[in-house]
């Protein structure tokens, strides 16, 4: 069942906004496969998605009184996956960036790229060869239905920057998948 | 007669996504080469949109749940709200009735001694200020972007974390001037979480 589908009731959710833990719980409970794929798609391991899943429902608990009513929580407690996820992989960025002194495109610094496949590769496998932030602007847009205003801000860039990113990930799959 | 170049990855993607001009979407009707890419980036999209989802690791909620316990408990026994403002009215009433006993040391008595005093009654009732000020923005409150929610976590688990150590410091009669030098600390980061908030809605209000 797709996450944008899942109807909680609107009492639940009130009880929720008025810090009621199991309440919070049942929301947990509903989002949670769907907050801890995001983190997986887009930070690419298990590790950093748990971490996505866990600061994703402390935020929400602690944030739920704010949530207003004017769009649905799948979108909100989403909005909230995606800030953690994308905070985790700009500190993952700068520790990077910093143990190799400074000075590589940050887009491409997280983890060496291993060398080029010799023969065609799965769809999995290539989005986990991609850089992270490629890959997460390649998640958001073609997956998650972000646009690129969305991503740009999201990520606290422009519009043509997701634009480009879009671009790579697909140039980098083609070569990849083919 | 002019012949087209051959659609670039962002002519492509833009003609799958619905922004493309009339005549790239023309172009890759006809050419053997632009149709086939094109279908290829929409098949992807499919597959990517197929790819099987992982399951959740099961201890996650209790950890969440005890975080969320452990906070409500900081904020519980912190200074501030509720229990500043019953100190407050506390020391009303002492002020009124006068002392009706000798000072015992409870921690109400503490509160009002700490609330009212010349040194750091000032600082403290900032930050009440700076506590209501917020009362006021956190309704509008959502998460913008990365910088912006990553900011005010820090500040908001600084101000948890200040909270905590003036409850140790006064539990270990600390001396004034660190107390003072702590209340200075929760007051800057309160005001830095109030001017982002305040950014935060200026912006809102421009969109």
């Amino acid at each position: 069942m797709r996450a944008d589908t899942l109807a909680l009731a609107s009492a639940e959710v009130a009880r929720a906004r008025a810090g009621d833990l199991e309440a919070l719980e049942h929301i947990y409970r509903a989002y949670q496969a769907p907050v801890y794929n995001l983190g997986r798609r887009i930070c690419g391991n298990e590790e950093d998605a748990e971490d996505v899943l866990q600061d994703t429902f402390l935020e929400v608990c602690r944030s739920i009184g704010r949530f207003r009513g004017d769009g649905s929580l799948w979108s909100w407690v989403r909005r909230v996956a995606v800030s953690k996820a994308l905070m985790l992989l700009r500190r993952e960025r700068y520790r990077a960036a910093r143990s190799l002194d400074g000075g590589a495109d940050l887009s491409e610094t997280v983890g060496r790229r291993p060398p080029e496949p010799t023969a065609p590769i799965d769809l999995e496998t290539a989005l986990g060869r991609l850089a992270p932030l490629t890959r997460a602007v390649l998640w958001l847009h073609d997956v998650e239905g972000y646009t690129h205003e969305e991503i740009g801000e999201a990520m606290g860039k422009t519009a043509s920057f997701s634009k480009s990113q879009l671009s790579r990930a697909h140039q980098r799959l083609r070569e990849w998948l083919e | 007669m002019a012949v087209m170049r051959h659609l670039g990855m962002d002519e492509l993607l833009a003609l799958r996504d619905g922004e493309a001009t009339a005549l790239a979407r023309a172009h890759a009707e006809f050419c053997e080469t632009c149709g086939p890419e094109l279908e290829r980036l929409y098949q992807i999209r499919s597959e990517l949109r197929a790819l099987p989802s992982f399951r959740p690791p099961r201890e996650v909620w209790p950890r969440v749940a005890e975080k969320v316990g452990r906070r409500r408990l900081r904020r519980r026994l912190a200074y501030g709200g509720l229990g500043l403002a019953a100190a407050a009215a506390l020391a009303g009433l002492v002020v009124l009735r006068g002392p009706l006993r000798e000072p015992a040391a409870s921690p109400a008595d503490v509160w009002i001694a700490e609330a009212t005093s010349t040194d750091l009654g000032p600082v403290i009732n900032r930050s009440r200020q700076l506590e209501t000020l917020l009362e006021v923005y956190s309704p509008q409150r959502r998460v913008y972007d990365a910088p912006t929610a990553l900011a005010l976590s820090a500040l908001e688990d600084r101000i948890v974390l200040l909270d905590q150590i003036l409850l140790e410091s006064r539990a270990v009669g600390a001396d004034r001037a660190l107390l003072r030098g702590l209340w200075g600390e929760r007051v800057q980061a309160l005001e830095q979480l109030v001017s982002l908030q305040a950014v935060q809605e200026e912006n809102r209000a421009w969109r």
